[in-house]
């Protein structure tokens, strides 16, 4: 096997085969979390920054626990507003961080662009998309595949329905890419405000009616609505959101029976999802988490473990 | 001191002399055009066989950044880098700080641009004071001290009522409003193109409708008044549908379109891994909008190419792509950006429906004494622009005259470029390289 | 680029030079191994036999038949996956790939048989202990290996050889299992430059 990322920037890059191996790998790392002892020495001597510009507890503390579990060097780097805004530019920032002797660097950013231009500005450390504005989370689409993979095996020919706040979803944009490499049918449903310009280009219809969406699914993917969103106004209100598109046992009825539930968290109870729906039984919500970790053991292994350095 | 040039491909504005043409300047006037001249006559010769003889290219839309932001450009790099890239007039924009809103910032403007060895600097004025967009500028002292353009470039005059009696106020001064057209409501914290590149890229869209509806304003009111508007840095095909049957419906509407909206498109965003320098107002349009701005071109919708020059320091571009300024600054490549993607379509009308975009097509929109730009005639002020159609060569920011070190084709390799530009005579750019064995 | 083959393990093509064992040959020193392991422990009380990813996984497999065949009984079997403990990574030339650990029985205080194709340096060894002793506390652990080729870099001895090869180092000693690589055999190889 050959490794050709040596960043984790967007999966618009990777083809199958590489997905394949991830999940593989991925699996590997999973069972590592059920031992007693989840330290293994691998990245050792491996220093791992953590930069956060917005906040992300989940998303921090997953990366924080990989990195552990490798037994890499871990320094959480927060900075808060814009990169411009304490006077240091990113790009400072990332010459200083290299200069450190970083090997890696994830890095959480609120504007687009911020971990490609982080990659085009260092030398020798791999970067880590940790999610850039809205629009790349790959390891969420990588661990969400990751979890849907795990639990139905080959997901070629299979269908997910993707519920919510498509235009603003740094998520969605990463997960349609990684289902689609793998074969599944992605259809999306939400208020027509808050769909991006050209969903067909993304990979992805648009329906209009959600049943229409999660009709025959295999996966129903519900991502999280923003309140500011509705304060913006691209909706009239959380109820009248809940009422058509909220995801609750009837909504349900229309995937196929078993379908599994994924959504990134945190979730909003009652507003994209119902409770009965979020703690019932084909929820994989907790089980993603879980993936979150050994997928990105997995990754920071594959980009940081071999020669390719 | 008298200069000849000969033996050049001669186009005079609107059409290509069938034979090699001579042009005898005397005293920076343009004494002779004529054939078979003795060299002899003159104290400096060029042979220009081979190479295309225009009247001097003016660009309509350019931001100079003086008074006040110099660190970006100012009028005499401005001007030195517009002699670069062939142009012998600059229009540039007052959307300064202070924005050139009264008569003595545009005298300020004229009176530094005599300073620099370079082209002819012509001021902008505002539209409204400060350009705020509430009240009138002083338009009438503004044109009396040489203001050539009204606009409030950088932002639309988003008040209908007051860009209704900025056209009726204007119409005695002979100067024309130039809109920057965009609907800012729409357009609000819009980054990119709405299409492929903001569904991929999660940026925020801009949608054509936001110039489209603008346009269709000032078209209403245009028809309203019956004053003449100018729109600028036109970008889509829906505006040019707008425009193309307001001009068929005899208004008298004019627009430029832009080198990066002519020779770019919002993949390159995409492409690049969100570089900045791709970041520009408006945006990158889709490959549609691009071929309809040449469809524009190729039916005389479109009567200007104007650059949109928006320098700035490396250090307001190289960010990430959400936090860089809006501007491309193309001054010395912006004539071979245009020439060399009318190559690559493969010459899809003749090359004087091209030049006359730069030369008569802007001229006409100008204040009647600047008429005489843009054509070649005896009597006239020798002004001209020297074309080399077939030359090859790879843009280099590094030796730019203008502050601006970064740009969308830097490095890329451009077929057609401007070799010597000449104002009131004098030559204030050659390309020594072209001109060896010439003399 | 030879420089780097050599030391690395890259790119060189392998090239059969002697096969020093045949399948028989494997099935007959397998036993006797199993013979010994036998009549060293007193009986297989407590044990565990684990297989180093990948060849010695088979290898274990055979043993843990073979104690079924000569004793009745089925000894747990695991396989052990040392790819996150190795000490060479960054030396490597191709992506190191993580395969499956999975031990069915807890290791703590149980008597385990690690079982390798080949000892060399000894460093696979140092972290399979590693590794081992991660997933508990055995009680004991023994080795064994179906070949010793010496130039050993630790301070660790096989509890139970197959064979033992003399070898330079620029050759290879390779184990074939059927069930990957279609027929039994050990055959030293030399690296050729490519």
């Amino acid at each position: 096997m050959e490794w050709r990322h040596r960043h984790v920037i967007d999966l618009d890059t990777w083809d199958r085969s590489d997905l394949q191996f991830i999940m593989e790998q991925s699996r590997s790392m999973d069972e590592l979390l059920d031992r007693p002892i989840k330290k293994v020495p691998a990245l050792r001597g491996k220093l791992v920054v953590n930069l956060f510009f917005e906040a992300s507890t989940r998303t921090r503390v997953s990366f924080e626990l990989a990195e552990k579990f490798l037994s890499a060097d871990v320094v959480n780097w927060s900075a808060s507003g814009s990169s411009t805004g304490k006077g240091e530019t990113l790009r400072d920032t990332a010459w200083t961080l290299e200069a450190m002797g970083a090997d890696a660097v994830v890095i959480r950013h609120g504007a687009v662009g911020a971990a490609d231009y982080l990659a085009r500005k260092l030398r020798k450390s791999s970067v880590f998309n940790g999610g850039d504005g809205a629009h790349a989370h790959p390891t969420q689409a990588l661990l969400d595949l990751y979890t849907a993979w795990k639990k139905l095996g080959d997901l070629d020919g299979m269908k997910m329905a993707m519920i919510g706040d498509v235009l603003h979803s740094r998520v969605a944009r990463s997960d349609i890419i990684a289902f689609n490499r793998m074969g599944v049918k992605v259809e999306l449903s939400g208020p027509a405000t808050l769909m991006p310009r050209d969903t067909h280009a993304l990979g992805a219809e648009f329906r209009e009616d959600p049943r229409d969406a999660l009709k025959g699914a295999d996966i129903v993917y519900l991502l999280r609505i923003q309140r500011e969103r509705q304060e913006e106004g691209m909706f009239p209100s959380l109820d009248e959101y809940h009422q058509f598109f909220g995801a609750d046992d009837e909504l349900l009825e229309f995937a196929r029976p078993g379908a599994l539930v994924m959504h990134p968290g945190p979730i909003n109870r009652g507003v994209e999802i119902s409770s009965t729906v979020a703690d019932g039984a084909q929820s994989m919500i907790l089980g993603q988490v879980r993936s979150g970790v050994a997928l990105r053991m997995a990754l920071l292994f594959v980009c940081l473990g071999g020669a390719n350095q | 001191m008298r200069t000849l040039l000969r033996n050049a491909i001669l186009f005079n504005g609107s059409s290509m002399e069938d034979d090699p043409t001579d042009i005898l300047i005397v005293d920076g006037t343009i004494e002779k055009i004529c054939s078979g001249t003795d060299a002899g006559q003159a104290d400096r010769s060029w042979d220009l066989c081979g190479l295309v003889l225009c009247p001097g290219f003016i660009d309509l839309h350019c931001h100079l950044r003086d008074p006040g932001q110099e660190w970006r450009e100012d009028i005499i790099s401005g001007s030195l880098a517009g002699a670069a890239g062939g142009y012998t007039t600059l229009v540039c924009m007052p959307n300064t700080d202070p924005p050139i809103d009264s008569p003595a910032l545009v005298r300020y403007v004229l009176e530094k641009s005599g300073y620099g060895k370079g082209t002819r600097v012509l001021p902008a004025g505002c539209v409204s004071k400060g350009r705020k967009g509430k009240t009138l500028a002083e338009m009438g002292k503004m044109a009396l001290a040489g203001a050539v353009l009204f606009t409030d470039d950088g932002s639309p005059v988003g008040d209908s009522n007051l860009l209704r009696l900025a056209l009726q106020y204007s119409s005695r001064l002979g100067v024309r409003i130039m809109e920057h057209p965009e609907d800012s409501s729409l357009a609000f914290g819009a980054q990119v193109n709405d299409g492929i590149c903001s569904t991929f890229s999660g940026l925020k869209g801009w949608p054509t409708a936001a110039e489209a509806a603008d346009i269709s304003r000032g078209i209403s009111l245009c028809r309203d008044t019956g004053v003449p508007i100018h729109f600028t840095h036109v970008s889509s095909g829906e505006s040019i549908e707008v425009l193309r049957s307001a001009k068929y419906s005899g208004l008298p509407v004019t627009c430029d379109v832009t080198p990066h909206h002519l020779s770019l498109a919002e993949g390159s965003v995409i492409s690049s891994g969100y570089d900045g320098v791709f970041k520009v107002n408006p945006p990158l349009r889709s490959i549609s909008d691009k071929d309809s701005l040449w469809e524009g071109i190729a039916d005389g919708t479109v009567d200007a190419i104007a650059t949109d020059h928006a320098p700035y320091h490396l250090d307001e571009k190289d960010l990430p792509f959400q936090e860089a300024s809006f501007g491309i600054a193309s001054l010395e490549c912006a004539v071979a950006a245009v020439l060399n993607e009318w190559h690559r379509r493969g010459k899809p009308f003749p090359m004087e429906r091209l030049l006359s975009l730069f030369t008569s097509g802007p001229s006409s929109i100008l204040p009647k004494e600047w008429k005489w730009l843009g054509k070649i005639e005896t009597g006239s002020p020798a002004d001209l622009t020297v074309l080399d159609p077939e030359l090859e060569r790879e843009v280099d920011v590094k030796t730019w005259k203008s502050k601006a070190r970064l740009s969308p084709w830097d490095g890329e390799r451009l077929k057609g470029w401007p070799v010597m530009t000449l104002v009131m005579g004098e030559t204030v750019h050659i390309d020594r390289e072209s001109f060896k064995g010439r003399g | 680029m030879w420089v780097f083959n050599l030391f690395f393990g890259g790119e060189g093509v392998l090239k059969d030079k002697t096969r020093v064992m045949t399948g028989k040959d494997m099935e007959r020193v397998l036993k006797r191994m199993s013979h010994e392991i036998l009549e060293r422990n007193r009986g297989l009380g407590d044990m565990v036999i684990v297989g180093i990813q990948r060849r010695g996984v088979y290898l274990a497999n055979r043993i843990r038949d073979i104690f079924n065949t000569i004793e009745s009984v089925r000894i747990p079997t695991g396989v052990l996956d040392i790819t996150l403990y190795r000490d060479d990574l960054t030396l490597l030339h191709d992506q190191p790939v993580v395969h499956s650990t999975s031990i069915p029985e807890d290791v703590n205080a149980r008597k385990i048989l690690l079982v390798d194709d080949v000892l060399y340096t000894g460093r696979t060894i140092r972290a399979a202990l590693d590794a081992l002793m991660d997933l508990g506390r055995p009680s004991c652990v023994q080795l064994a290996v179906l070949v010793d080729r010496g130039h050993r870099e630790l301070p660790i001895h096989p509890d139970y050889v197959g064979r033992t090869v003399p070898t330079s180092r620029n050759e290879v000693v390779e184990v074939r299992v059927s069930e990957l690589d279609g027929k039994d055999e050990v055959v030293i190889c030399e690296r050729e430059d490519s």
